[in-house]
Parts: structure tokens; C-alpha cells; sequence
């Protein structure tokens, strides 16, 4: 497959607290491995993977955020052109999980209006340690009209789903745009509240 | 013999069957002619017999001889079977002599080898006593360098061979001299360390490194490195202490003032540097390959220590933090006016900032190249992979990089407001000299966001980089374009001026004359020529905008290709292209809005102008006889007019408007003229001479507007010169000559449905002829 050998490109930016596993998942999902000592993210790490949703291939640029403040500036850059974003805690623990309120005023601020945005609870291979419920993480994504998924970089669980269903609700937008500004009407739509379909079977 | 009983075998066989015939055959016979064919047969098979008869007779004799040589061979073998025997006793014999044998040769290689080590170990116990003496005298006479060498060779003897040697008879004097051994090892071990240290405390580089070259002879590789890595700290602290004072006293050169904290951390990362280089030879040569590493660990700490120190001060001293406030804040846009900065005011601190950032960098950088040489000098591939990541992991997390992290972490939204405030000013000040094409904030604003990219650049952190190359992309796409956007929202202005130009020409000298008058409101005019100035420029603002996001990428990549020659990571050379892409996006979104903005100059100022003046040609009849035409001949009723309007109405934006942008105006001009003919010419009436007039003035117009743009028009106009061609026709049938097999190279654009309407024009031409048409 050549470079620009795609139908959709999509930018994809992975953020939440230091440790949570980011870069576990983005590795799990391009290189179907669970780096051991794993060090945590300097700046910003960048990967692509190309993926066939119904036929048609789809470019994801993941960018994979440092979760250290340090490196907030730095992240923060990469909000505006972002297409999808991934919040991610850690449900062992209670304070990634508090942050995350914190972390949706910054995609307030930097994001673009129509970003498409999941929470994703990892980890959950460590079920004996959890500490934040299902629900109440699924309630504090409805209350934010976010989809919520629950993930293990380890045993790779839903790591597939996760970035796959991102891939299927971008093409739909994509397309929904399309059909928006062929209305001869090129001012920017509203920010939309996000109906997400498993349209995808994974393969 | 063989043949024989092959014969015999034959021989058996015809006695069984006697004959081919039986005699059973031969009484059943009565024809004579039988009798007589088997008679023959009976007869040759009679004298085959004798042959062979013969043969066995002959070979009577031969097997006699043979018999008798038989025979007198018996008692020979009898005398084999003796000597047989007698051959197996001999070897069995020989065969245990050749064992006995070798068994004693390996007994007495035995015994050599021990002989051989006997011979070492009195070696050994010789040089062990050599030792004893030798450390005895070397400690007296304060030859540490001797003593040591002694108490190496001590340390490389094998172990168990002086554990056996104290079990022999010898046994008291050895364990007496080990003991004196051990004794003179600690001593010197003490001593040695107390030199240094003495050394150390005395600054006596000399000494220092004399005592640092014995410790790996005692073993003590981690000690002599820890001590004389604390030696070269301490004059390392006590320098950089001079250092920082001298920054932060008040007497600093004026011109080293705005960069003096980036110039003591460079010396500090200088001196540093120069102890490795000078070091690295010495623990290489006495302390072994694989050591700097554990030398730099100590050295790091001093260096975390020392940097930390001149960060701090920096911070205190230009007020890092509260101007990061304050910056944060505004950029909030919080609803309370808040205290602002003068980007100015951030120029230096930002450039000082950045040149730290390279600068340790470049100290990192240094130090990585330096340990990996001496790692490959030193380990087998299995352990470097290892050394690797721990060298990386010093590198990364040391306290200097994380605070360089934590500056630049507040650096890019500095940065990032001196952009966006610069630019906003650029565009607050925006000036349009007369007779420029662009104003003064289209080059104003690149010169701005080169100017931070290229500061971004100059930390060599890539992250940072990339990070501002976002920022900029970001305030081009938003503010910058939105800019231009909104200014070419306001539309271009149509005027009253227009209105008259439209007019007779007394209508201009009216206007003058009322001008003069102080009838007209001059200042609403000359403001609409302002708006209609201000709209042209911001269309070339946006060109030359959208090249100059094309020239900045491509110097962004030659800079990043020579900064980072040896080779970034591929991951970050794919980070910095796909920011880099983004912002070369950019460009394209300016064209878009210089492509719409002309669209719009197009149909509201063009438009409303040449439409009338196309829908002239109406008044004009081309339902005409001779004597017409002959006088539109001489005296042009239509296209010579519409001409000059058309050059009129351009003229002011070919001056106005950049040779591209105005190249494409003429080309939305033009397709604007071939639809508005288009449709006026199906609203006439032709004759035939009216059909030539029109041919005429379409090459006439063709003829003009071919020289006033570099796109071709022919194309636009073969719907028109076709029709041109139709109202030219002699007879209706005549349209058959070019249509179908017959068109040639011509592809028609008209329907069959648009010819005939357009034959239909033919005031001429009977309309049954045109139905009755095939085509
Ligand atoms: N048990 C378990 N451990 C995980 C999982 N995902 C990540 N980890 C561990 O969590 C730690 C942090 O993982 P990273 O992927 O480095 O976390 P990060 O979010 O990238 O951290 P930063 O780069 O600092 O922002 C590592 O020790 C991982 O081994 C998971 O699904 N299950
Ligand atoms: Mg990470």
C-alpha cells in the first residue's frame, strides 16, 4: 500500500493523566504488543496505522500525549486539528478519574468545536484494584454525551473496538459534513452531541 | 563345470519328453506327406543328439586333470589352519603390551601436569613471598604505585592454589605471609584512600589523579571513581558558584546582560564537557572500557545541582513565572481586563530561554555519543542493549532535562502570545502604501510567525518545535485568515460613480462639475474608493498569504533537515512532517478565499456593468439588407463599444489586482460575456447578412479578449462560434455539410434541439425546412 494510498485521514489524540496507559494502548493497537517497562512519554510520540472499515481504507495519525503537566503545552497544540480525542483514566485509580473534569475545561478551550471525543476507563485486567465503578464512570459520560469504553492495553480488550468504532463515527461525520456544506451553506455547524453506532464489525 | 550340468539338466529334460513328436503323433499319421515331414524332423533332432554326445565325451579328460589337482591340495591346508592360530596368538599378545603401554604414557602425563603446577604454585609461592617483600619495602618507602602492583598480582593469584599451598608443609609460612598480604592490602587500601582524600581536600589535581590510578589495582574501581567524581564535582560547584555570582552581581557587560543566565549554564555544560573529554582517556587506560558511564552518574548529580541553581536564579531574575502568568491570563480572555505584556517586553527572555534549552541539548547530546563509544569499546553485544536503555534513562530523566522540560513547558505559551499579539498589532496597524498591490500585514505577520518558529526552532527541541509550528498554523487558519475573510465579507463596494460611468459621458462631466460644485458627497466617494481599494488588496494579501505558507514550509524543512543532520529519530522526522503538512493546508485555505473573493468581484462589480452592455447588442438589428450592413461596416454599431467598456471596467484591477489574481478575474470575466452573448444572441432575429455581421463582431471579441488573458477562450466560446457558424448557413440543408460524418475535427457543443432554435433565428429560413432537418 503506497503512502497516501487512503480514503480518510484522521487525526486521533490520546490524553488523560501520567500512567494511565496511553501509550500501552496506542502500542497494543499499532504493534499488537504490551511494552514491559514502559517509560513514560516525553513531549508527544506519533504513530500511524491504516486501517479497512467497509472497503475503504482509513489513515490514523495517533498521538500519543505525555501526561506529566510539563508537557501540557506541548499537548495542548495538538487539540485544534484533532479529529477524535481519547480520554483516558485508569479505573484502579480514583484520582485519574477526578482529573477528568479538569481535562474536559482543556478540551473545551484548545479543541475544535466538532471533535469527537471517548472516555476510556484502562486497566480493567486489574479488576481485584479497581476503584471507580462502571457506572458511575458510564454516568459521568452520559452527562458529558460521551461514549464509554472500557479497556485493557494488557490483555487487549476493547483495544481493537476502541480505535476501530472511533474510525466508523469519523467516516460518518465526515460524511454528515459533506452533506452539510453541499446546503450551500458554508458557515460552521454547531457542535453536534455524539450518537454512536457500533456500525463497525471488527475484523 | 557349470556347462555340464546344464547340459545334463538338457539332457534330463529330452529324456523325459524323448522327442518334440510323440509316438502317439506319429501312429495317428497317415498322410505320407506327414509322414515323411515328421521323418525329417525325427532324423535332425537324431544328429543334434549325436553333437551333443560328442561334446560331454570330449569333455571327459579335462575334468580328470582336475580331479587329480584336487586331490594332492588336501595336506596343504592342514599346515594353513596352524599358521592361522598361531597369527591370532600373536596379535592378542601385542594387542595387551600396546595397552600396558599406553596406560603407563598417561600416568606420566599426569604426572607432567602436576609437575606443572607444582612448578606454579612454587612460582606462585615465590612471587606470593616477591609480594610479601616487595609491599613490605613499597609501603616504606611510600611506592603506593609498586605496592599496589604487588597487591594485584596478589589479588589475580588463584585463590584455591593458596588455599591448597597453606594445607602442605609449607603451609605456616604461606598462611604467615598471606596474612602480612591481607594486612599490607587493607593498609593500603587506607592509605591510599586517605591520600586521596588528603589530595582531594588539597586540590593537588596531581596527587589526586596519581591516588585515582591505584584504586583499580586494588579493585576498588567504585570507590576511586565515586572519590575522584567528587573531586571533580567540588571543582566544578566551586566554579559554577563563581559563575552565578558573577551573573547575578551587578556589574554584567550591558551586552552580555539580556543572555546571561544561558551563557553561565553554558559554561557550566562546557566545563563539564571538557572534564569528560580530558578524563575519559585516563579511566579508560586504568579503570577499563564501560566506566565513563558510572564517572558521568556522579558528574550528572553536580550538574543537576549546579543547573538547577542557575534556573532558579534566571526564574527569580526575569521574573519567568509571573510573566507566564500574566500571559496565561490574557490569554484566557477572562471578561476583566487584565495586566497585559508588551510581546516586545518577552523578546529576550524568550530567546534566552531557548538558547538554554539548545544548549543543554547539545550537553546531552554530547554525553549520550560519549558513553555509547564507551560502551561499544567495552561489551559484548548481550549487555549494550542494557547499557543503552540505562544511559537513555540518565538522559532523560536527569533533573537537568526535566527542568529544561518544565522552561520549556512555559516557554511555548509565551511564545504563542507574542505571536498572536504581534500578529493582531500587525493587523491593527495595517497601512496601505499607494501603488502597492498587498498592505503592509501580509508580509508583517510572516515575518512575525517566522520569527517564532525559528526561535522555537533554535531550542532544538523538537517537541517545542512542533508545538509552535501547530500555534502558527492554528493563528494563520483562525485569526489571520478570518481576518481577510471578514474584510472580504464587507463585499466590494457598487458606486454611484459606476452608475454614471455606465451612462453617457455627459453624465461624467455632470458629476465632475457637481463635484466641483460641493454637490456630491466626496468623502462618501472617496471612502467607497477606499472599500473598493481595501477589498483588491485583501485579495492579494490572500495570495500572496498562501504563498508565502508555502515558501516559510519549505525553508522550515531545509532548516530542520540541517539542525537535526545527524539524524533525528525517524519518528521525530514524521512528527515534524506531518506539523509541517498541516500548516502547508494552510495555503490552500488562502487560495480558497482569494478564489471566492474574485468570484465575488466577478458578480457584483463586473457583472451588473457588462450586462448591459451585452444587452445592447438587441438594439442593434441584425435582420438586415445590404445597404445596413454596408454602414455598420463603417460605422460600428455594437462590439468596438463593448470593447472599450470591457477595457474600462478591467482597467482598474489590472493595476489593482496582483498579474495572477487578475488573470483569473479576466477568465471569470470572459466565461461571464460568452453565457450573457449566449443568451442575448437567441433573443434576435438574423438574416443572412446579419448572421455574417454577428461573425464579425464575435471575431472581433474573441480577437480582443484572446489578448487579454493568458487562459485560452476559445473553449468558452465554441458554444457562440458555432451558433455564429449556424446564422451563417446559406440554406437550412446546408448544416448537414458539417454535421455528423461530416463535422471533420469540429465537435459540435450544440444539441440537434439548440441547433434548430438556433437556425430558427433565421428570419429566412422556413421553419418546416428546419423540422424536416435529420440530424
Ligand atoms: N495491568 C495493566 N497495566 C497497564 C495497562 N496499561 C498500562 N499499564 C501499565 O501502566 C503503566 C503506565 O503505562 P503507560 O502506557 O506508560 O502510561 P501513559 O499514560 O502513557 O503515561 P505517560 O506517558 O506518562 O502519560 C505501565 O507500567 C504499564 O505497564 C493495562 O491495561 N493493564
Ligand atoms: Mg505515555
Amino acid at each position: 500500500m503506497s503512502m497516501e494510498d487512503y480514503d480518510y485521514l484522521f487525526k486521533i489524540v490520546l490524553i488523560g493523566n501520567a500512567g494511565v496507559g496511553k501509550t500501552c494502548l496506542v502500542r497494543r493497537f499499532t504493534q499488537g504488543l504490551f511494552p514491559p517497562g514502559q517509560g513514560a512519554t516525553i513531549g508527544v510520540d506519533f504513530m500511524i496505522k491504516t486501517v479497512e472499515i467497509k472497503g475503504q481504507k482509513v489513515k490514523l495519525q495517533i498521538w500519543d500525549t505525555a501526561g506529566q503537566e510539563r508537557f501540557r503545552s506541548i499537548t495542548q497544540s495538538y487539540y485544534r486539528s484533532a479529529n477524535a480525542l481519547i480520554l483516558t483514566y485508569d479505573i484502579t485509580c480514583e484520582d485519574s478519574f477526578r482529573c477528568l473534569p479538569e481535562w474536559l475545561k482543556e478540551i473545551e478551550q484548545y479543541a475544535n468545536s466538532q471533535v469527537v471525543t471517548i472516555l476510556v476507563g484502562n486497566k480493567i485486567d486489574l479488576a481485584e484494584k479497581r476503584a471507580v465503578h462502571r457506572h458511575r464512570a458510564q454516568d459521568f459520560a452520559e452527562s458529558q454525551s460521551m461514549v464509554y469504553l472500557e479497556t485493557s492495553a494488557k490483555e487487549s480488550d476493547n483495544v481493537e473496538k476502541l480505535f476501530l468504532d472511533l474510525a466508523c463515527e469519523l467516516i460518518r461525520e465526515a460524511k454528515q459534513n459533506k452533506l452539510d456544506n453541499s446546503d450551500a451553506a458554508p458557515m460552521l455547524g454547531e457542535g453536534k452531541s455524539i450518537s454512536y453506532l457500533s456500525c463497525c464489525s471488527i475484523n | 563345470m557349470a556347462d555340464s550340468g546344464g547340459l545334463m539338466s538338457v539332457k534330463r529334460c529330452d529324456s523325459l519328453n524323448s522327442s518334440s513328436v510323440s509316438m502317439e503323433t506319429i501312429t495317428a499319421l497317415t498322410e505320407l506327406e506327414d509322414l515323411e515331414r515328421v521323418y525329417q524332423q525325427l532324423c535332425s533332432e537324431e544328429k543334434d543328439v549325436e553333437v551333443a554326445l560328442d561334446k560331454l565325451v570330449d569333455q571327459q579328460g579335462l575334468i580328470n586333470t582336475k580331479m587329480m589337482t584336487l586331490q594332492r591340495m588336501g595336506p596343504n591346508l592342514q599346515l594353513i589352519e596352524g599358521d592361522a592360530s598361531q597369527l591370532s596368538g600373536m596379535i592378542t599378545f601385542t594387542c595387551n603390551l600396546a595397552e600396558n603401554v599406553s596406560r603407563k604414557v598417561r600416568q606420566l602425563d599426569l604426572a607432567k601436569t602436576r609437575l606443572y603446577k607444582v612448578i606454579q604454585r612454587a612460582d606462585d609461592i615465590l612471587d606470593l613471598k616477591f609480594c610479601v617483600d616487595g609491599v613490605q619495602t613499597s609501603l616504606r618507602d611510600e611506592d603506593y604505585e609498586q605496592a599496589a602492583a604487588h597487591i594485584h598480582r596478589y589479588l589475580s593469584l588463584d585463590q584455591s592454589v593458596i588455599e591448597l599451598s597453606r594445607q602442605g608443609e609449607e603451609g605456616g609460612s604461606v598462611d604467615a605471609s598471606l596474612l602480612m598480604l591481607q594486612e599490607a592490602e587493607q593498609k593500603l587500601k587506607v592509605v591510599v584512600a586517605e591520600r586521596l582524600d588528603a589530595a582531594v581536600a588539597a586540590v593537588d589535581l596531581v596527587q589526586v589523579e596519581r591516588f585515582f590510578k591505584i584504586f583499580p589495582l586494588l579493585g576498588l574501581h567504585e570507590q576511586g571513581l565515586a572519590r575522584f567524581g567528587q573531586y571533580l564535582c567540588s571543582q566544578l560547584a566551586s566554579k559554577a558558584g563563581e559563575n552565578l555570582l558573577l551573573a547575578t552581581g551587578g556589574d554584567v557587560n550591558e551586552k552580555r546582560a539580556p543572555l546571561v543566565f544561558a551563557e553561565t549554564l553554558t559554561l557550566l555544560l562546557e566545563g563539564i564537557a571538557r572534564v569528560v573529554e580530558t578524563q575519559q582517556p585516563i579511566v579508560e587506560t586504568y579503570y577499563g572500557p564501560g566506566h565513563l558511564y558510572t564517572l558521568i552518574i556522579h558528574l550528572q548529580q553536580e550538574c543537576d545541582r549546579q543547573a538547577q541553581k542557575i534556573v532558579d536564579k534566571f526564574i527569580q531574575q526575569r521574573d519567568y513565572h509571573s510573566k507566564f502568568q500574566v500571559v496565561q491570563n490574557s490569554m484566557m480572555k477572562s471578561p476583566v481586563p487584565t495586566e497585559r505584556i508588551e510581546p516586545r517586553e518577552l523578546d529576550p527572555v524568550l530567546m534566552e530561554v531557548t538558547l538554554m534549552n539548545a544548549r543543554a541539548e547539545l550537553y546531552l547530546r554530547f554525553l549520550r555519543r560519549r558513553m555509547m563509544a564507551d560502551l561499544e569499546v567495552g561489551d559484548a553485544q548481550s549487555t549494550t542493549q542494557e547499557h543503552q536503555q540505562n544511559v537513555e534513562k540518565l538522559l532523560k530523566h536527569c533533573l537537568l532535562s526535566t527542568t529544561m522540560q518544565e522552561l520549556i513547558g512555559y516557554y511555548i505559551p509565551m511564545e504563542e502570545y507574542y505571536m498572536r499579539e504581534s500578529v493582531n498589532k500587525a493587523v491593527a496597524m495595517d497601512s496601505h502604501e499607494k501603488g502597492q498591490l498587498t498592505s503592509s500585514m501580509a508580509d508583517d505577520c510572516f515575518y512575525i510567525v517566522k520569527k517564532c518558529i525559528s526561535r522555537a526552532l533554535s531550542s532544538a527541541n523538537i517537541d517545542c518545535l512542533c508545538a509552535m509550528i501547530n500555534h502558527s498554523t492554528s493563528a494563520l487558519e483562525s485569526d489571520f485568515r478570518e481576518v481577510l475573510y471578514n474584510k472580504l465579507r464587507q463585499g466590494y463596494p457598487a458606486t454611484t460613480l459606476q452608475d454614471f460611468q455606465r451612462g453617457v459621458s455627459s453624465a461624467v462631466s455632470l458629476m465632475q462639475s457637481s463635484l466641483q460644485q460641493g454637490k456630491f458627497n466626496a468623502l462618501g466617494i472617496e471612502s467607497t474608493e477606499d472599500a473598493k481599494a481595501a477589498f483588491l488588496v485583501t485579495l492579494n494579501n490572500a495570495e500572496v498569504c498562501s504563498e508565502n505558507i508555502t515558501t516559510l514550509k519549505r525553508n522550515l524543512e531545509n532548516d530542520c533537515s540541517k539542525l537535526f543532520t545527524q539524524g533525528p529519530a525517524s519518528g521525530d522526522r514524521a512528527k515534524i512532517d506531518s506539523c509541517l503538512s498541516d500548516l502547508v493546508n494552510t495555503s490552500s485555505k488562502f487560495k480558497d478565499l482569494l478564489q471566492e473573493g474574485l468570484t465575488e468581484l466577478n458578480s457584483t462589480a463586473i457583472k451588473p456593468q457588462v450586462k448591459p452592455w451585452i444587452t445592447a447588442f438587441l438594439s442593434v438589428s441584425h435582420n438586415i439588407e445590404e445597404e445596413e450592413f454596408n454602414e455598420y461596416e463603417a460605422n460600428d454599431p455594437w462590439v468596438q463599444q463593448l470593447i472599450v467598456n470591457l477595457e474600462q471596467v478591467m482597467v482598474e484591477f489590472k493595476t489593482g489586482l496582483t498579474s495572477a489574481s487578475y488573470d483569473t478575474l479576466t477568465s471569470l470575466m470572459t466565461s461571464l460575456v460568452a453565457i450573457e452573448m449566449e443568451k442575448t444572441v437567441l433573443k434576435c432575429t438574423f438574416s443572412r447578412l446579419g448572421g455574417l455581421q454577428f461573425d464579425k463582431e464575435l471575431r472581433s471579441l474573441v480577437a480582443y479578449l484572446t489578448t487579454v488573458t493568458t487562459w485560452t477562450i476559445r473553449d468558452k466560446f465554441a458554444r457562440l462560434t458555432q451558433m455564429a457558424t449556424v446564422l451563417n448557413l446559406e440554406r437550412v440543408t446546408e448544416i448537414l455539410d458539417y454535421w455528423g460524418p461530416n463535422s471533420g475535427p469540429l465537435t459540435w457543443r450544440l444539441t440537434p434541439a439548440e441547433v434548430r432554435q438556433v437556425l430558427a433565428l433565421r428570419s429566412d429560413f422556413r421553419s418546416e425546412d428546419i423540422k424536416r432537418l435529420r440530424l
